[in-house]
């Protein structure tokens, strides 16, 4: 097989969906009639980022990780073929069905996600992205954990690799204060995400992520907005999850006994949410297709027969795929290298467990990562986001306000002598504090292209250092 | 106002999956500092390229937590000026006994 293209081998059935690598497909396996999900992404992102969520996928085995099949590298797309989980993610069903889950419905749920997690942890894996859009279901209702693109493995490699990637959000403190962290780190996310599916939305999650990064490690851990709703095992269970002292958080092991958890209900209560969504998505699908277009929300299927986004999606798709029928590189679980052909740099061997998995050729620092902090992920992220198209916004996710022209004439406030509000009207200070985010915001943003500026002559000079030192 | 941040001082660091920013305390030298807020035009005039590869390096994970650093001073300055508006208001309207439920707050 590993001389055929991808299109050869598969049928594109419809688009899912759009992350922030690249977009998700409905797909057919010719030969064999099964339905996969292909995540393709063109690959002047970040390549080091998509071979480490491979490389990772590929090592795990479990009924409660999404499966991976293996990958088509082919000219400016890389295809990561996976198991295809055709309920969509669990945000995905909050927005469709726009209402929360039950208590019923989220015990379920994390007992899987925590089966998961002990499967992961156990093998020192810590997961770095757990939220409700990186849980998938599939139709019969198992939960699996999706996304690997930021998960971690002890290696000694690993020691320098103290990269930090995350949705702020769900980050737990210490992670965001830099300091070291660990599997329980997950559990912490783990804990967001079940106030997330009981309320819509995390804790924070209507406040500017910037702010958010400064609250999470200093405020007490949060709970439940309207605690009286919730069952006293459910409240007990979250905060278990959200102890701010990493030491003094349980494991996913630990929290298997859990009462909340051991009282789980079978995956048959999720059956009607599952259909409802479905339904709802068919509903929205066959508006599409009758050609009323003006739902913005068109570009996610998870049905069969959306002809016009399949035909959309299709001939984009084969725009980029026919440019050329040589460099097709195939990676999968043996067979075993996947070379970066315009540079030969990059060799990435797939055939072992450890840390040799990842090598890069061109630097004398060998698998050595320059040390990132969390947030300078986050804006890059929201750069990408400005660059790519729009996708398709959940209803429930954080408003983000866009934003009034800003007035220079606030910097008093710096020094904290705030007197000067006593001679302002009513409504002037309503719109102060309205328009507080928005400059805030834009504060932010001059501050990180300055050092954006900062930083480019020195990123050039270790890249100058790296190519003279790949020379001798 | 937010408190102080609390850290967890890692009395099992090397047992750790992900250890910590390892220049998270490191002093940062005032020429650095110096670099980070001023004009541009200047910058050509530091050659980097006569520094150590590894020092270089070192020299940008300090500007990243500069970086951290002023980004935390805007937030918390924001911070300070957000429960000042927030204060006067309220006293605006005990004040003038402005029925609450008639004004939505932005958090
Ligand atoms: N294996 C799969 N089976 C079914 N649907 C999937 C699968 N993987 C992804 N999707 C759908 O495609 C969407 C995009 O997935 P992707 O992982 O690219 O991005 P994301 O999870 O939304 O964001 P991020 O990149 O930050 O994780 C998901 O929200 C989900 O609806
Ligand atoms: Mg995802």
């Amino acid at each position: 097989d590993l001389t055929r293209s991808p299109e050869e081998v598969f049928d594109i059935l419809g688009k899912l969906g759009e992350g922030s690598y690249g977009s998700v497909y409905k797909a057919l396996h010719k030969e064999s009639g099964q339905v996969l999900a292909i995540k393709q992404v063109p690959v002047d992102t970040d390549l080091q980022e998509i071979i480490k969520e491979i490389s990772i996928m590929q090592q795990c085995d479990s009924v409660y990780i999404v499966k991976y099949y293996g990958s088509y590298f082919k000219n400016t797309d890389l295809w990561i073929v996976m198991e295809y989980c055709g309920a969509g993610s669990v945000s995905d069903i909050m927005r469709l069905r726009n209402k929360t889950l039950t208590e019923e419905e989220i015990a379920t749920i994390l007992y899987d996600a925590l089966k998961g997690l002990e499967y992961l942890h156990s093998r020192r894996k810590i997961h770095r992205d757990i939220k409700a859009g990186n849980i998938l279901l599939n139709t019969e209702g198992h939960a699996k954990l999706a996304d690997f693109g930021v998960a971690g493995q002890l290696t000694d490699t690993m020691a320098k690799r103290n990269t930090v990637i995350g949705t702020p959000y769900w980050m737990a403190p210490e992670v965001i204060q830099e300091i070291g962290y660990d599997c329980v780190a997950d559990i912490w996310s783990l804990g967001i995400t079940a106030l997330e599916m009981a309320e819509g939305k995390p804790p924070y999650g209507d406040i500017h992520p910037m702010r958010a990064i400064f609250m999470i490690p200093t405020k007490p851990p949060p709970s439940f907005r309207n605690p009286d709703k919730w069952s006293p095992e459910f409240i007990d269970f979250v905060s278990k999850c959200l102890v701010k002292n990493p030491e003094q958080r349980v494991s996913a092991a630990e929290l298997m006994q859990h009462e909340f958890i051991q009282n789980a209900k079978p995956r048959e209560v999720l059956h009607k949410m599952i259909n409802d969504a479905k339904e709802i998505q068919a509903a929205q699908n066959s508006i599409i297709t009758n050609g009323d277009d003006s739902d913005g929300d068109d570009d996610v299927d998870h049905g069969s027969t959306m002809k016009k986004t399949d035909d959309s999606t299709m001939k984009s798709s084969s725009g980029t795929l026919n440019k050329s029928e040589s460099g097709t590189v195939v990676v999968n679980s043996e067979a075993s290298t996947l070379v970066e052909s315009d540079l030969g740099t990059l060799v990435i061997n797939e055939d072992s467990e450890d840390d040799s998995t990842m090598k890069r050729h061109d630097t004398g620092t060998e698998g050595k990562e320059k040390y990132r902090p969390a947030y300078l992920d986050h804006f890059e992220k929201k750069e990408q986001d400005k660059v790519a198209p729009p996708r398709a916004q959940p209803q429930l996710a954080p408003p983000m306000k866009h934003v009034t022209p800003p007035h220079h004439s606030q910097r008093s406030f710096i020094d904290g002598d705030f007197d000067f509000l006593r001679n302002l009207s009513y409504e002037e200070l309503e719109s102060r504090l309205s328009d507080l985010d928005p400059e805030m915001e834009r504060e932010i943003d001059e501050l990180r292209a300055r050092y954006q500026a900062k930083r480019q002559p020195i990123l050039d000079a270790i890249d100058a250092k790296k190519k003279r030192q790949n020379n001798f | 106002h937010l408190p102080r941040q609390i850290e967890y001082r890692a009395t099992r660091q090397d047992g750790m999956l992900v250890p910590a920013n390892p220049y998270l305390h490191t002093e940062i030298p005032k020429w650095l500092v110096v670099y980070s807020k001023g004009a541009r035009e200047h910058d050509h005039k530091l050659k980097w390229d006569l520094f150590r590869l590894n020092e270089i390096e070192v020299f940008d994970a300090m500007l990243m937590r500069l970086h951290k650093q002023e980004l935390e001073q805007i937030v918390m300055s924001y911070e300070g000026y957000r429960s000042a508006l927030i204060r006067e208001i309220e006293r605006r309207k005990k004040e003038n006994q402005v029925p609450s439920q008639s004004l939505a707050l932005p958090q």
